[in-house]
């Protein structure tokens, strides 16, 4: 097993007590849990996190994922237990030693780090520090970061982290060569039947991502931060049928739109025609407008902080180009607000 | 016209009172000698439950075509098929993607009626198999063995809609006539197909099989699996699938739909019924002999885990599927920890339940705890088959009847401790109730 890599920031050493995961796979049973967003490439990482402990033969796995039915975008976790026994435990893991976050927006709805014992290992997928990420998210133990989606985005063309958020959790754990790392993950995606030209770019990313991962120590938590949830009981429940069920007002269904992405309008020459396309496509109708004397209505934005998936219908019909798919990356601010 | 070359030439017609056949078209040898060998020898691979089920009917020579329809959770069944197929250009086999679950039924049955001695082999889940109905209650019925349907358990047509691992579909279709299997872990999803058709091929039993197993918590969930090498595994299948004596369509009279008074009917279900009480006799030795070969487990009633030799135990769980583990993982310790003998039963034959052998089984358990999974208008599938087992022991073991997991939902380790407990109330000769539901260590 090798020690930490020497390119590893250590920003601040606190005094906890760290849970080895290599100790805690020899020993028991290791146990770790990832947050993402369906079509983030979460279940590829946990897939190609679990072949890459299978190298060793003596280990045994069990890697799964929970999605719902809704949409790309919604939340989704994985779990992985890896132990030298073999794993017969069936039920979700709820006090992970090891936990990934893969978009920050997944963060939104879930405690990422929920039930994980203090000196556990936490990996994000961010642009922040892992000292920002263990002041914000309150966390005690190892913190290791790495900007995923901007290697994703330099590598694959897209702003997808897993490849990097892989490597960074490969890392965290320790004891494996950069090739079998590399290699690895390339196995999982030939499985998939990728296309050769798609493999080197993903072979690119992931040789890249090796010196983007940053790591410190910290302890942040209060006591009752991150504890598991006590379940009460289902309480009262809509009868069957009810529209509250199918509705997106349940849910802050602009958390599906793709990660680093808002919906932005503008109209700085006053160039709207009124044609009001926008407004009658959209599906969510969050279209502002205000009435007008010359062209009958005038659109003034979009209200998209709850609703906008970003499917782009707006984008498509306006005949001036009035809305535009803008990078986003304030997350923390946004999250601030919906809390 | 008659050429050289056409059928005819080749096979002569024969006219029959029901029909006409063409004796000799049907050429298995050359069936086998197009199959192409997916493993040459025993090849450890990470696979989750689809692709181990895929895999499988990827190694039998006996299967050429796959029909089927994509439905959640068991839709990587037939992509798994599909891109192994198209990654050999040269194989003869095919996927066939029909329009809808009916339509794959449909299919089904004139494709394993013209060749009785083809697997015709397909995976579906949930409204798919419901899809289905109509045909199915034909199709267990009808003596056609050799289809076999994969069924990936994901609650039933319902309200609201679950994706996840319930079996309500598969208890929903006990009375098809099939012969359901319950499968839980990679290696046993494999084995289990690999093993299904020897039961409903045999001379004897002629009944559909339906192997499953729970949707995303087994069908999605990743671990090692040994697969074996295809040769091993024809050999092993040829002992046990013999040239059908019946007839096809192709080489004979099969008749599909066919009306017939009511004394008739009656009489074709007690013939059905008869065939089906032959699995309990030939299910062991398929199982055995698949354990001398491969050097695993095989086909068996149920998994037994912590019996004592003379089967005396204060508590008995009888569960099915994956979430059976978290009972395994946590048995000691709860057993330790309230000095109870405790000991379970994974259920893997569903349909015919195997009365005897659970009755032999459980008849020196003082409290039976019965954990159900799927919706049920009364105490529960399983619970009413446990009850109808221990009915006629002298002294039946106390049932404590509970359900967790419904829809797919987690068993947590505290939800099991929590069922236990109900248990062990019953144990100690306390009211429990005629049942209850669990979820996250409490009873709602």
């Amino acid at each position: 097993m090798s020690g930490p890599r020497d390119s590893l920031e250590k920003v601040k050493e606190a005094a906890v007590n760290l849970l080895d995961p290599r100790e805690l796979l020899r020993s028991s049973v290791l146990e770790i849990r990832g947050d993402g967003k369906a079509g983030g490439g979460l279940v590829l990482a946990f897939q190609s996190l679990a072949a890459l402990l299978l190298r060793d033969s003596d280990v045994h796995v069990q890697e799964w994922p929970f999605f719902s039915s809704a949409r790309r975008g919604a939340n989704i976790r994985s779990f992985l237990r890896v132990s030298r026994r073999p794993v017969t435990a069936a039920c979700e893991v709820t006090r992970p030693a090891m936990v990934l976050l893969m978009d920050e927006v997944a963060a939104y709805a879930t405690d990422f780090a929920q039930g994980v014992p203090p000196g556990g290992t936490f990996v994000l997928n961010t642009r922040h520090t892992p000292e920002e990420c263990a002041r914000h998210y309150r966390l005690s133990g190892r913190v290791v970061t790495i900007a995923g989606d901007s290697i994703g985005q330099q590598h694959l063309k897209a702003s997808i982290g897993n490849v990097s958020a892989y490597v960074a959790m490969a890392e965290a754990i320790g004891g494996f060569s950069r090739e079998d790392v590399v290699d690895t993950f390339l196995r999982t995606l030939r499985r998939r039947h990728v296309p050769e030209a798609v493999l080197e770019r993903n072979r690119t990313a992931l040789t890249a991502s090796f010196d983007g991962v940053h790591t410190g120590t910290f302890d942040f938590a209060s006591p009752g931060d991150h504890a598991g949830q006590v379940f009460e009981g289902y309480g009262q429940l809509p009868v069957g049928a009810q529209t509250a069920l199918r509705l997106s007002e349940a849910n802050r269904t602009a958390n599906f739109a793709p990660s680093g992405f808002r919906l932005r309008f503008a109209d700085p020459a006053n160039s709207c025609t009124g044609c009001a396309h926008c407004i009658t496509n959209c599906p969510e109708g969050i279209i502002l407008f205000v009435p007008d004397s010359e062209r009958g209505v005038k659109v003034t934005g979009a209200e998209v902080s709850q609703f906008c998936k970003l499917c782009q219908e707006c984008i498509a019909v306006c005949p001036e180009n009035l809305f535009v798919s803008a990078p986003f990356e304030e997350h923390w601010e946004e999250e601030a607000t919906i809390r | 016209m008659t050429t050289p070359h056409s059928t005819e030439a080749r096979f002569p017609r024969v006219t029959t009172a029901s029909g006409e056949r063409y004796d000799g078209v049907i050429d298995l040898e050359r069936v086998r000698a197009a199959h192409h060998p997916l493993h040459q020898q025993r090849t450890e691979v990470t696979a989750d439950g689809n692709t181990a089920a895929a895999y499988a009917t990827l190694q039998m020579w006996r299967c050429i075509i796959y029909p089927g329809f994509p439905i959640t959770p068991s839709t990587k069944w037939i992509e798994t098929v599909a891109a192994t197929l198209a990654a050999d250009p040269s194989t003869k086999k095919r996927v066939k993607l029909l329009e809808a679950e009916h339509a794959v039924a449909d299919y089904m049955v004139g494709a394993a009626a013209a060749c009785r001695d083809l697997i015709l082999p397909t995976a579906t889940s949930s409204v798919g198999l419901d899809h289905m109905t109509e045909t199915t209650r034909s199709m267990g019925a009808s003596g056609l063995g050799n289809i076999m349907i994969i069924n990936v358990y994901r609650a039933t047509a319902n309200y609201p809609l679950c994706i996840e691992g319930d079996p309500s579909d598969t208890l929903a279709h006990r009375d098809d006539g099939f012969i359901q299997i319950c499968a839980r872990g990679k290696q046993q999803i494999y084995d289990t197909v690999l093993q299904s058709p020897c039961l409903g091929m045999h001379a004897d039993i002629l009944t559909p099989t339906m192997p499953g197993y729970y949707g995303i918590k087994d069908s999605h969930r990743n671990a090692r699996l040994v697969l074996e090498p295809d040769s091993e595994i024809h050999a092993f299948q040829d002992r046990w699938i013999r040239p059908s004596e019946l007839p096809g369509l192709i080489n004979g009279d099969t008749a599909f739909g066919n009306c017939v008074t009511s004394k008739y009917f009656q009489g074709f279900k007690v013939d059905q019924k008869r065939r089906m009480e032959k699995v309990f006799e030939v299910l062991p030795q398929i199982g055995a002999d698949f354990e001398r070969t491969f050097g695993r487990p095989g086909l068996a009633y149920f998994d037994a885990v912590g019996w004592p030799a003379d089967g005396a135990v204060d508590l008995a769980v009888v569960s099915m599927g994956p979430d059976f583990g978290t009972f395994e993982a946590i048995r000691d310790d709860w057993a330790k920890h309230t000095g109870l003998k405790v000991a379970g039963l994974a259920v893997r034959l569903l349909t015919p339940f195997p009365r005897e052998a659970l009755r032999q089984r459980l008849q020196r358990a003082r409290v039976v705890l019965v954990v159900n999974q799927a919706h049920h208008a009364g105490r529960g599938h399983l619970t009413l088959d446990v009850a109808d087992a221990l009915s006629d022991l002298a002294t039946p073991p106390r049932i404590v009847s509970t359900f967790a997991g419904l829809g797919g939902a987690d068993v947590s380790e505290a939800t099991w401790e929590k069922m236990l407990d109900q248990g062990r109330l019953a144990v100690a000769g306390r009211a429990v109730p005629p049942y209850a539901v669990f979820h996250e260590g409490m009873a709602l």
